[in-house]
């Protein structure tokens, strides 16, 4: 490269930050250069241009194609597969069924549920019977018509809520109660005595369904006894362990890379049987093979949000101080334990001070596909109930809902036993989201409007939430190498899910560098060559990489004014960087070029490894996020236009604008999905299978059914206890409280409160004309 | 997965009849949304797949010289929607031509091939097993049937789901079909085929025969029409509840009216009990009211469908109303 090129590699004249001591942790930063800023993806014209190679584009030399049969029943066990007609089919290489000794694995739902991986008891619709392998894709789907099998179709449950009583089909032969789990703190009892108002309600929230751009599934391939897969993963490592742990090969001996990713919103956080049955298929073809799973077998098999039951009880007394909050619910995670009740009732626990709680939760079997993490686990459902009974309780005092949110600020997380957060900017989500949104005149208009009569309703409703982690955390290990022209790379495990990690993680070497983000060239997600990491999940990538690749890039300084130090003849710690040069502080004429400096020319590379240092003992880091909406609803109809929406949120320091206003809308829009469009609907009563497995019955919303106005709204707020970088999560807390604040504002509008989800026109036009009759 | 069929894809009119005739398993392809769709989801097989394409004929619209439309069978949606002459003229037809489905499919979709499109019941196109599809029950009866109809239903409770059929039995349509017996004429009106009478078939066309073109009359003097729809989102979704209006209005009164609705019944459902309440009335609250009242006289709705009910009446009202507001 010629010299003047490499001048672009710096920004000109821009101190970058100082260079702490070995063993010691960085300094917030004070100014930033890059951090802050709104900076385009990194890979954006990969991503855009088609070259970006995501795991369904490979394609391999002598490639198979898998598919697998599913089971079309909820309830069933398996007398006979016959593949004599399928294995004869023109281009079959291969057909697995539980009868194949090379089939003979273990799979584990879950601690203490093993099954044969051709489980012969089918305890959901989509479970997997048996699998080909073909030379081409269409092939190996006739084949799958062409296996027979006996199925003795056996009772089946699919409704939480008529899963306990007695007479009850059982998932398992223990019942289907998986388990309950209770809390308490303070006295619920003395905590009602004490309000002057009480309110209480059932709540219900319907599943949602995963169903990502890009299909489940993998390619994989052998050489030797060495198994490589390329999966559409949010945790490559996550996904080596379990194949690993499954097949009984050493980790060394499965290489999982993931570079890209279209979609999985937790559903990618594991590995499916689809895993393990493409490299099973590989390894008895001696070919590689690849599965991806069709459209309509996402919805069967690879996880959902599930749906709620949720009683809860609140009370208040006149001046808006809660009392007690009470909180009974039921959910079911399918017909293996998957967490149906995960964190269900975190945010009674957590997000008001209320100093009396109780909450007990339920999980249930059901003959229904097992749930995987969706986007904020059991939030979104509890605060569906929670906000909505708030706002109840802000109408019976004659206070304004902000206001009584406001007056129950916690500055102590009180579901972990009043441990502090290291940061909360939960009152100023509410209070300058409030501010930016117009909300106290919006709702006075809306109010004024709905007085004048008329059939088109007005209303304006919020929700407030913390989200139960977002504070990242060890283990990550990284690797920044800086070559000797100063460009670098960037070697990380992290998946970049389509949150924008990569873009955050180089902004983060160019602020500390002072180096162009877009001449950072980084190589992530694959277990053969880069560092272990956790899944992209639980709102914790930023919060755990960001501060990693910070220190290792801190260790790249100390190195660079190590090497610089003996070229200058100056101590160490009197050198500095600024800008492309390291000076000496003592005397200024003493400085050395980055690119000049000897050794890193002699050894053409410095290497610095960042490690993932604790979090902060006794305290407790989280995101906090207020959401604001406007609606419009057609009482003739039942139909509702989403005029505005407003989304503040705290996760510590903002780091890329762009990124950062993509998860609001993203969260805002994936909240309108739960709130007004997206249901599961079984065939109850006949069949239990699923009817909607499609993406017209199962209803995503579109552009059309999002509001033109959204606003992100960031309070940034670095928190330097949380890590080096000063940032916490953001991708869960932004899709929280949507269908709450969305039902407050129908509520508001209308004066009839909506228990369940989703809020389509079907739902709003009965409860409409339930409540005029009753009111007739 | 497709089934395995033959493709062809005729130069004429008269080829294509012959090729259509020939096969009993044979499939008319105009632009194929709802085809292959069904093809592909396994909701019946075809053996032969035989394109229009090629036909240029079929693509005109043209103005007739009684001032009545001919619009050809393999217009797009899209056309219907843009039309400046077919908007300022008639109105509901462009209205519900803008409602169907999304972009890409309303540039790819045709109108005769809107109008023979199959029915959207999540059991007819899923693995059950059904009556419309040769097996013994309607699933939707005692089963999952929320957005199912609420008239007209007997042994199978489909709604039809044509947005643009609506609209062109308000303004009194009719067919061009071409087939092995020649050419004919027929009402819209009787190209639908109610449960009552096949529970198994969706249209009265013979074996070889094919829709050529739609033609309108010339919108009556005093005419206003209108289409709107309701839905559970806002783009790529079938009716919940639609209705189409056209009246020919003097003076404040309603001399003549056509109330159509979608999503209401297993074909496009015309409601005279609503057309008689508006009869010779002045429009005013009162006459829609009434008229959204009458339109709903014989509903009856399932398990989970009768907030239609309600939903009919607010948007008959609603629609109604918005011819005085002009
Ligand atoms: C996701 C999705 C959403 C949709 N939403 C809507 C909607 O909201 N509203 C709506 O009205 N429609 C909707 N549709 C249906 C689509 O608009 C219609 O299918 C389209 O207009 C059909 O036109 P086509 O040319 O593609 O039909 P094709 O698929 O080619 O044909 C459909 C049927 O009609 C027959 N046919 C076609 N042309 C003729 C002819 N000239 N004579 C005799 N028979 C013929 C074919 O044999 C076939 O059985 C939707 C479709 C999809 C896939």
């Amino acid at each position: 490269m010629a010299d003047n090129q490499k001048d672009l590699y710096y920004i000109k004249d821009l101190p970058v930050p100082e260079t702490p001591a070995a063993g010691k942790e960085p300094e917030p930063w004070d100014k930033t250069n890059i951090i802050g800023k709104r900076i385009p993806r990194v890979d954006g014209y990969e991503r855009v241009s088609g070259t970006a190679v995501y795991p369904a584009d490979i394609n391999l030399p002598r490639m198979l194609y898998g598919a697998i049969l599913r089971c079309p029943h909820p309830n069933a066990r398996i007398r006979k597969v016959d593949i004599s007609v399928a294995e004869k089919m023109p281009g079959i290489r291969s057909v697995l069924t539980n009868d194949n000794p090379a089939a003979k694995v273990k799979w584990q739902w879950a601690k203490g549920h093993e099954g044969p991986l051709f489980d012969p008891h089918c305890r959901f619709e989509g479970e997997a019977v048996a699998a080909v392998a073909a030379d081409t894709p269409q092939q190996a789907r006739d084949a799958l018509h062409a296996i027979l099998v006996d199925y003795e179709v056996l009772p089946f449950v699919i409704d939480e809520r008529q899963a306990l009583k007695s007479g009850a089909a059982k998932v398992h032969p223990d019942g289907n109660q998986v388990k309950k789990d209770s809390y308490s703190r303070g006295d619920v009892a003395s905590g009602f005595a004490a309000a002057s108002v009480i309110r209480e309600h059932e709540f219900r929230t319907e599943a949602e369904l995963h169903t990502p751009m890009e299909l489940h599934g993998c390619v994989a391939n052998w050489d030797g006894g060495s198994l490589t897969i390329w999966e559409s993963s949010q945790g490559v490592y996550a996904v080596q362990s379990k194949v690993a742990a499954t097949l009984g090969l050493p980790l060394s001996r499965v290489r999982v890379v993931g570079h890209y990713l279209g979609g999985g919103f937790g559903s990618k956080l594991q590995p499916g049987k689809y895993t393990i049955i493409a490299a099973l298929l590989a390894r008895q073809t001696a070919r590689p093979v690849k599965l991806f799973l069709s459209r309509e077998e996402t919805f069967l098999c690879v996880g959902n949000r599930p749906p709620a039951n949720m009683k809860i009880k609140a009370g208040v007394k006149q001046d808006g101080t809660l009392t007690a909050l009470e909180f009974i619910a039921t959910a079911t995670g399918g017909a293996y334990p998957a967490g149906g009740t995960s964190i269900l009732d975190w945010l009674v626990r957590d997000l008001y001070t209320c100093p009396n709680v109780r909450c007990e939760t339920t999980d249930i079997f059901i003959n229904g596909g097992p749930a995987r993490p969706f986007r904020a686990p059991g939030h979104p459902q509890c605060s569906w109930a929670l906000e909505q009974i708030m706002d109840e309780l802000a109408e019976a005092i004659g206070m304004d809902p902000v206001e009584l949110r406001l007056r129950n600020v916690p500055r102590v997380s009180q579901g972990r036993g009043g441990i502090p957060y290291t940061t909360t900017g939960l009152e100023e989500c509410i209070r300058q989201g409030a501010e930016a949104f117009n909300w106290a005149e919006a709702r006075q208009a809306a109010s004024r409007m709905n007085q004048a009569g008329g059939h088109l309703k007005r209303g304006v409703g919020m929700g407030s939430c913390v989200w139960f982690v977002g504070g990242g955390g060890p283990p990550s290990t990284v690797i920044v190498k800086l070559f000797a022209d100063g460009s670098v790379n960037l070697n990380m495990g992290a998946s970049d899910i389509g949150t924008g990690t990569k873009t955050v993680m180089a902004m983060i070497v160019a602020e500390e560098l002072g180096i162009k983000p877009e001449l950072i060239q980084i190589e992530n997600a694959d277990t053969g060559t880069t560092q272990y990491a956790t899944p992209s999940g639980g709102s914790k990538t930023v919060p755990t990489e960001a501060p990693t690749v910070r220190s290792a890039t801190v260790e790249v300084k100390r190195q660079l004014l190590k090497m610089a130090a003996e070229d200058l003849n100056e101590p160490v710690d009197a050198l500095r960087f600024d800008g492309e040069i390291v000076v000496s502080t003592r005397d200024s004429s003493k400085q050395v070029k980055i690119t000049d400096i000897k050794q890193l020319n002699k050894r053409g590379v410095v290497i610095g490894i960042g490690y993932r240092g604790p979090n902060p003992e006794g305290k407790s880091v989280n995101p906090f996020a207020a959401q604001f909406c406007e609606v419009e609803v057609n009482t003739r109809t039942g139909e509702i236009r989403l005029l505005r929406f407003l989304g503040s949120n705290e996760s510590g320091r903002v780091i890329n604008r762009l990124t950062y206003d993509n998860q609001v809308f993203g969260g805002i829009t994936m909240g309108i999905g739960m709130g007004m469009t997206e249901f599961r609907q079984f065939d109850a009563g006949q069949t239990g299978k699923l009817v909607n497995k499609n993406w017209h019955d199962y209803k995503l919303p579109t552009a059309l059914d999002v509001p033109l106005q959204m606003t992100s709204l960031p309070i940034d707020l670095p928190d330097p206890e949380a890590n080096n970088s000063g940032a916490k999560g953001l991708g869960e807390p932004v899709t929280i409280p949507t269908a709450a604040a969305i039902a407050n504002a129908v509520c508001h509008a209308t004066g009839v409160r909506i228990t369940s989800t989703p809020l389509n026109p079907l739902q709003v036009m009965s409860s409409l004309a339930n409540s005029r009759r009753k009111e007739d | 997965m497709l089934p395995g069929f033959s493709y062809t894809r005729p130069e004429t009119l008269k080829k294509a009849v012959e090729e259509l005739k020939a096969a009993e398993d044979a499939y008319l392809h105009a632009g194929g949304t709802d085809l292959l769709g069904c093809l592909h989801d396994g909701v019946f097989p075809a053996g032969k797949v035989v394109s229009i394409s090629a036909l240029k004929g079929l693509q005109e619209v043209r103005k007739l010289s009684d001032g009545g439309l001919l619009i050809g069978a393999l217009t797009t949606i899209r056309t219907l929607e843009t039309d400046a002459d077919i908007g300022a003229r008639y109105p509901v037809l462009s209205q519900a031509a803008a409602e169907v489905a999304s972009p890409q499919l309303r540039e790819q979709g045709t109108l005769g091939g809107n109008l023979c499109q199959k029915p959207r019941c999540w059991y007819y196109r899923g693995e059950f097993d059904c009556l419309r599809k040769g097996g013994k029950e309607c699933f939707a009866f005692n089963g999952q049937n929320q957005f199912h109809c609420i008239l007209g239903g007997s042994a199978c409770y489909i709604v039809h789901p044509s947005d643009t059929a609506p609209a062109l039995l308000a303004l009194d349509a009719s067919l061009q079909v071409s087939g092995p017996q020649g050419e004919r004429s027929l009402p819209l009106s009787e190209l639908h085929v109610a449960p009552n009478d096949d529970p198994r078939r969706e249209i009265y066309l013979e074996a070889g025969e094919i829709i050529t073109a739609i033609k309108l009359p010339k919108p009556a003097a005093g005419l206003k029409s209108s289409y709107r729809k309701i839905r559970a989102r806002q783009s790529w979704d079938f009716a919940v509840a639609g209705v189409a209006l056209a009246l020919v209005m003097d003076n404040g009164t309603v001399k003549d009216s056509r109330v159509v609705l979608s999503g209401a019944a297993p074909i496009p459902w015309r409601s005279q009990k609503a057309e008689q309440a508006l009869q010779g009335k002045p429009l005013n609250a009162e006459a829609a009211g009434l008229a959204a009242m009458e339109a709903m006289a014989d509903a009856r709705p399932l398990e989970h469908n009768a907030y239609k009910v309600p939903m009919f009446k607010g948007l008959i009202k609603e629609e109604l109303l918005k011819f005085i507001a002009d």
